[in-house]
């Protein structure tokens, strides 16, 4: 039963989704609780697994019983266990968030909805767990496919939106897919464990350095590397409130453990493309992320583009992170991953939370907040203590344990690039705080609407898991240290 | 230069993919019609499948299937079936991409009453 967890894990939000059209049918009144218990059951068993690969050190699943380099093999170790630990928790905070009543009543599309989250859901488990770079490939594709149709479920703009995120994401697709052709027809296999037995006799391959360079770039596109983001800030901003959260926080951080997995699981950490190595590459994009996000950031006046351009910053500080080449700054790389996923979701909670209670969507707006409880500028301040990084914050020491790793690196400028995509983060969380604390302009007082109890529940777990973080850092880095360590890093 | 062009026409079956695939990025790129980019699109990815049907091309080669359980396995005599099944499902994930992308293109005529990306962008504003 043990070893059955990473299908149990993945079956349960795509057999609900198969089934949910036709128990919607019968009662649309079931999709919303169905969806919830679902989550949650996937949650228990995502921790029953956490501890399971614990104790006994991970396995290779084989789906059908056929060994892995002719079957397909998921991984079921160390990185894959925490990471959908994370994403379940995550997903099921979003699908409450998704399912408060703050939001306008969908009718009978509710049935549709949830199947597209389902199914995101159900991608996103299979991104993180694959073991083979085609199988990573169609995973891709079928959490990419929900996020455009998610996306364009707001009409009007969105559809623009949503349209632009196809054509780039599918672009990047067919480019990862090409990678791995080349791949293929160079080593004749697909699975990442044996690949990484091959690969390193083939360094000098241009057929394989070009595949590298694709699939690094069709990558990019889907996690939304800095050159290569034009679909997020868009796709974002328009993409209906209940399910940014769920975008920002779970699509582009999947596609970046691809990477991870592929970067550090098939090339190896000293992996070399036409002279330059993959990890420098990596870091440098990753560096130059960081501040043109942040700096992106501190431009806009919507709220939420500010936060998805903060976002993109944050994806190139995980991978200044992982580039570090020291166990150090891999392990701050993961949690820094870790604690994004938490608090990319906490902003789109509390900006989706703002527009459809006070009506609010720019900066300009922020000062009507003043009529609002006290304590949802609250969770803005600890969710802006983080992103900044603030003892004692998760996003505090994810930062930390990146320049230490940076130290131990003697990468010196990665740590000015942290350095100042923080001082930039600092700055574009001072100008919200101004609009809220300093504005003297009141705004006329809107019906004030209670805060409906399921968005509270979602503020209160984002916050506070961001606090926990930091506090826990300690035991999540070691954790990590111990058990998500690649082999030859 | 000649060496060059003597490689690519040696190999008239790779020449092909890079032109369609490069072919499908520039419609992609330079029309303004959604729905051309969306032929634009298809073309490149279906390029992408054409390589990997031809790199598993092998001459006089025949489908991996025993007749009779008891004839003698010659690999030699069969074409490597691995490329043509993700042939398979790559060519699923490109047609449930062109319904969600034609769903998409469609909604957005019903909005702005127009396929063309510059009226589109312009009724935005």
């Amino acid at each position: 039963m043990m070893r059955h967890l990473p299908a149990i894990i993945f079956l349960l939000p795509l057999a609900l989704a198969i089934c949910m059209p036709l128990l919607g049918m019968r009662k649309q009144a079931w999709c919303r609780p169905l969806a919830i218990i679902a989550m949650a059951v996937m949650a228990l068993v995502a921790f029953v697994n956490l501890v399971g690969v614990v104790q006994t050190g991970g396995i290779h699943y084989e789906f059908g019983g056929w060994a892995a380099p002719v079957g397909i093999e998921w991984v079921n170790d160390g990185l894959a266990s925490v990471m959908i630990m994370a994403l379940s928790v995550m997903a099921l905070v979003c699908v409450i968030f998704i399912s408060s009543v703050l939001f306008p009543n969908l009718g009978t599309r509710v049935v549709h909805f949830y199947t597209l989250v389902l199914l995101l859901v159900a991608g996103l488990v299979g991104i993180v767990f694959a073991g083979d770079l085609f199988n990573l490939f169609v995973f891709l594709e079928v959490s990419a496919l929900c996020g455009y149709a998610l996306v364009g479920l707001a009409g009007g703009k969105a559809l623009v939106a949503g349209f632009r995120y196809l054509i780039l994401g599918t672009f990047g697709a067919s480019l990862y897919l090409l990678g791995v052709g080349y791949f293929y027809a160079e080593t004749g296999t697909l699975n990442m464990a044996d690949l990484a037995l091959r690969i390193p006799d083939l360094v000098s391959s241009k057929a394989v350095a070009v595949g590298i360079l694709f699939m690094f770039i069709g990558l990019g596109i889907k996690m939304a590397l800095v050159p290569l983001h034009g679909w997020l800030p868009d796709a974002y901003t328009y993409a209906p409130d209940r399910v940014t959260p769920m975008l920002a926080s779970l699509v582009t951080k999947a596609a970046l453990l691809g990477w991870v997995r592929i970067l550090f699981w098939v090339l190896g950490a000293k992996a070399v493309i036409f002279q330059i190595p993959v990890l420098f590459l990596v870091g440098f994009l990753g560096a130059v992320a960081a501040l043109i996000g942040a700096f992106l950031a501190l431009s806009q006046e919507d709220i939420k583009r500010m936060f998805a351009y903060g976002g993109l910053s944050h994806i190139g500080l995980i991978l200044v992170g992982i580039s570090m080449g020291n166990h150090t700054g891999f392990s701050g790389g993961l949690f820094y991953l870790l604690t994004d996923a938490v608090m990319q979701g906490g902003l789109f909670f509390w900006a989706g939370a703002l527009i459809h209670l006070y009506g609010i969507r720019t900066i300009h707006d922020l000062s009507r907040l003043r009529e609002a409880p006290g304590w949802l500028s609250g969770v803005l301040v600890v969710l802006a203590m983080s992103m900044i990084g603030i003892p004692p914050t998760g996003g505090f020491f994810g930062k930390w344990y990146i320049v230490l790793g940076a130290i131990e690196a003697r990468n010196y400028l990665a740590i000015v690039a942290v350095l100042i995509a923080t001082l930039l983060t600092l700055a574009y969380f001072v100008k919200l705080f101004e609009r809220i604390f300093r504005d003297r302009v009141a705004g006329q007082v809107e019906t004030v609407r209670d805060i409906p109890l399921a968005v509270r529940i979602c503020l209160g777990t984002a916050s506070a898991s961001a606090v926990i973080l930091g506090l826990l850092s300690d035991q999540v880095i070691g954790f990590l240290l111990r058990t998500a360590i690649p082999p030859g890093l | 230069m000649f060496e060059l062009v003597q490689g690519w026409l040696q190999r008239p079956n790779y020449f092909a993919f890079v032109l369609l695939f490069l072919w499908g990025i520039y419609i992609m790129v330079t029309r303004y019609n959604l729905v051309k980019k969306l032929i634009g699109m298809y073309l490149m990815q279906t390029s992408v499948i054409f390589f990997f049907v031809t790199v598993s091309y092998k001459e006089h080669a025949t489908v991996p299937i025993l007749i009779d359980p008891t004839e003698v396995i010659r690999p030699e005599i069969y074409a490597n079936p691995l490329p043509h099944v993700l042939t398979l499902t790559a060519i699923v994930v490109g047609v449930a991409t062109l319904g969600v992308s034609l769903a998409l293109a469609d909604a957005i005529y019903k909005k702005y009453g127009s396929l063309d990306e510059e009226d589109i962008l312009k009724k935005l504003e």
